[in-house]
């Protein structure tokens, strides 16, 4: 095709590249997602299998989280030059909340967690669909790096919106990140060894949505001790991430 | 442990096509959608044969990746197959994505999936969103036939019965309303709820259609400010672009416009008819490069699809003629021909259009011989050639001496365009140019009247009761003039009270549908359209206009 090849720069291998590198870990995610579903969990199962039951969940959840990275940084980099199809629409959050569910099942399950929700069948809610199952399947993977054994998934009306709580029953947030209101401002933690990216895409993602004169915005609390910004009630006693959206 | 889980759908009734280049992923989704009993599974590699599918069996379902490597894109094939009606109503088209893409998310009730996926796939997502759409689709599916059978108003009727009852979809439905309302020319309706929508947040493609009802009406200053403040956030939202193109066009202002379609090129190079766009801006400010890469783009892109056209290789080999590059216009008018192989006129086009490129290089004799072959052709034809390839061929036309082909063919032209003073100015100035400034004027007076006159008798037969002569006498002008909007109109106005009178007919009532959509497209400002459109569906209806 005679098109003018334009200068390829830096940027253009890692788009490429990223991209290239998700369509292997979605065939990855995949396989082992299939591999898990097909092996026999009845009662009385070999222990080896058991055991490749475990490996197999942790290999889905590395690739998971890997994926997951890519995909914010992906979209992270769409919205900073501004051509990230940002697009609300009205939808279902039980349909959100049953497919972020599904994808933190596997690991869930060969970790022993106890995942639960609480979520109107017919509650419905304006958001970029793409953007906020990110950061809620990002938000239940770090819940249960951190619990003892309990991830409480909530989806709830709120005035003027709707709010998305995780919530774990492990130690909670250490306090830096709770004392630092703007999620933006956090950076990398060397200590922690968290790159902050999670966050900063929760907080990107929420300032996107905005209706009625309000944004959307993300707070992190801990041990059942509900702020201004939690109409509902606390089920766990660890680390809290609320999402609202107006 | 309550974890909202649904039962899998059953799919063992249902038919299904993947489209995925890629083995390991068709597999995948295979194997999901046999855990849902589904056995009527059939796969496609790529473009070719998916379509080749569709036209041998009407599927439930259609689960297609976006990207299909080189070549067609999912998006492609999903307009292809709607245009060509493939798909059965209540046919459910999943677009697979790596990613969220803009073609997802823009355009209208026609070119949008009915949901994307975005990779990785799991049985959950799949499922979850396969129930919806299946029953969502059920319920749209009578609202669909009445689309496909141009009954806006009743689609309308039908759209409003489901928003009545609490629908988890109302704003799916709200939004398909406004674009019916706009389609049967309803717009305080259409603008009522893009308002609505508005007010209840930044939703772009409300703001999109609330600049397609001020550009429709003439309004461009302020289709133009609605288009800024979608396209200024964010260059994603591509029709917007293009639409502000054309409105920056109209406003007199083509640097801008130009800006505007290169800005959306730079997001989504590959589509034919927006490189066209390109070619013709850059054209009319006189960019020449610029003008030669973006129709030649457009041809590449748009071969082997439903959206090719003569158009581009006429442009190009124009822009081609004007660099003094002859061999290379003489090239892409053979390419015309070859590319367009079934089209007659398309054919007379790559011959005729030698014409002026042979004089250009001093064949005279060549060009000469060409005109007087092509002379039969070029008169009977006439009326369907576009009005730039006539503006182009009449004047080597007129110094050959062929002025009898030339006067058929710009007579053609301006019977058709009559009430266009820009088009019977440069009809003139050909004939001035060629020194026959007082031949040009005749026949430019005398074919502007003809149009006119035709216009008054068939108002003076109808005033008179006289409806059958009428439209015989409209009938057989709108066979010289196929491209008059007025005419068009008149022609449709009389067929519509033939049927009020005398029954609905369906011969009857597809000719004036086509007359109506021609003129629409050709004069979208005309109200005339919308609400000939609401009379012709009212005969022998009697479901209620909206309120």
């Amino acid at each position: 095709m005679p098109t003018e090849q334009p200068k390829l720069d830096l940027s253009t291998f890692l788009l490429s590249s990223i991209h290239d590198m998700k369509n292997s870990l979605s065939m990855m995610a995949s396989y082992l997602e299939d591999a898990l579903a097909q092996t026999p969990t009845e009662a009385g199962e070999q222990a080896n299998n058991t055991l490749a039951r475990q490996k197999t969940a942790q290999a889905l959840y590395e690739a998971q989280r890997v994926n997951n990275h890519l995909i914010q940084l992906l979209a992270l980099y769409k919205i900073d030059q501004s051509f990230y199809p940002f697009d609300p629409t009205e939808q279902s959050l039980a349909d959100l909340a049953r497919e972020a569910l599904a994808r933190a099942m596997p690991l869930a399950e060969s970790k022993g967690i106890q995942l639960d929700c609480e979520c109107p069948e017919n509650l419905f809610g304006w958001f970029d669909y793409d953007l906020v199952f990110g950061v809620i399947v990002q938000a239940l993977l770090n819940a249960m790096n951190y619990t003892c054994n309990k991830v409480f998934l909530k989806a709830a009306p709120c005035e003027a919106g709707v709010l998305i709580q995780i919530e774990d029953d492990g130690p909670g947030y250490p306090e830096f990140l709770l004392d630092q209101g703007n999620a933006l401002q956090r950076g990398i933690c060397f200590e922690t060894g968290s790159t902050g990216l999670g966050l900063y895409f929760a907080d990107v993602v929420a300032n996107l949505h905005q209706a009625g004169g309000r944004t959307g915005r993300i707070v992190l609390t801990n041990g059942g001790k509900p702020g201004d910004d939690q109409p509902v009630g606390r089920h766990l006693s660890g680390g809290c991430l609320s999402l609202f959206l107006p | 442990m309550n974890l909202l889980t649904i039962p899998p759908p059953n799919l063992s009734r249902n038919s299904i096509l993947i489209i995925e280049d890629f083995e390991g992923m068709r597999v995948i989704l295979r194997d999901i959608l046999t855990r849902a009993s589904a056995t009527r599974i059939v796969m496609a590699a790529n473009a070719g044969s998916a379509i080749s599918q569709l036209e041998k069996h009407p599927f439930d379902i259609i689960l297609c990746d976006l990207h299909l490597g080189q070549g067609k894109t999912g998006q492609d094939i999903l307009e292809e197959a709607r245009h060509r009606a493939l798909l059965p109503p209540h046919a459910v088209w999943l677009m697979v994505s790596a990613e969220k893409a803009a073609e997802m998310v823009t355009g209208t009730v026609e070119s949008r999936p009915d949901d994307y996926l975005i990779k990785p796939i799991t049985e959950t997502m799949l499922f979850s969103r396969l129930t919806r759409q299946l029953e969502k689709k059920r319920a749209l599916a009578p609202i669909e036939v009445a689309l496909r059978e141009h009954e806006y108003l009743k689609a309308l009727r039908l759209v409003e019965a489901q928003l009545d009852d609490n629908n988890p979809h109302a704003w799916d439905l709200k939004r398909m309303k406004a674009e019916l309302a706009l389609l049967s020319g309803e717009n305080e309706l259409a603008r009522t709820i893009y308002q609505e929508a508005l007010n209840l947040r930044n939703l772009p493609w409300a703001r999109l259609g609330l600049a397609k009802l001020h550009f429709n009406e003439g309004h461009y200053a302020d289709a133009s400010r609605e288009l800024k403040q979608i396209t200024d956030g964010n260059r994603a939202y591509l029709e917007a672009h293009d639409l502000l193109a054309y409105t920056l066009e109209k406003l007199g202002d083509p640097d801008a416009a130009q800006e505007v379609i290169q800005r959306a090129l730079a997001t989504s190079p590959r589509a034919p008819l927006r490189q066209l766009h390109l070619g013709e801006v850059a054209l009319h400010r006189g960019e020449l490069g610029t003008a030669l890469t973006a129709f030649q783009n457009s041809i590449e892109l748009a071969r082997n699809t439903p959206l090719k056209s003569s158009q581009a290789y006429l442009a190009l080999a124009q822009v081609q003629l004007t660099l003094n590059q002859t061999d290379a216009a003489l090239n892409t008018l053979s390419r015309l021909a070859t590319d367009m192989h079934g089209d007659s006129t398309a054919q007379l086009l790559a011959e005729a259009m030698q014409i002026p490129v042979r004089l250009h290089r001093g064949e005279k004799d060549l060009a000469l011989s060409l005109a007087q072959n092509l002379a039969t052709g070029l008169k009977i034809d006439a009326q369907h050639l576009p009005t730039e390839a006539v503006f182009n061929l009449a004047a080597p036309l007129l110094a050959l001496g062929e002025t009898s082909t030339a006067a058929a063919l710009l007579g053609s032209l301006i019977s058709n365009h009559h009430e266009h003073p820009e088009f019977l100015q440069r009809a003139q100035s050909i004939y001035t140019h060629a020194g026959l400034e007082h031949e040009g004027r005749t026949l430019v007076e005398s074919a502007a009247r003809a149009a006119t006159d035709i216009m008054n008798r068939g108002v003076k037969l109808s005033r008179e009761g006289k409806l059958g002569e009428a439209i015989k006498l409209t009938r057989e002008a709108r066979a010289k003039m196929p491209n008059n909007a007025r005419l068009l109109l008149n022609h449709a106005f009389l067929l519509i009270a033939w049927m009020e009178r005398h029954g609905r007919d369906t011969a009857l009532n597809t000719e004036a549908r086509n007359c109506i959509e021609l003129a629409r497209k050709l004069k979208p400002q005309d109200k005339r359209a919308g609400e000939l459109l609401t009379r012709l569906e009212l005969i022998g209806n009697d479901f209620e206009l909206p309120a």
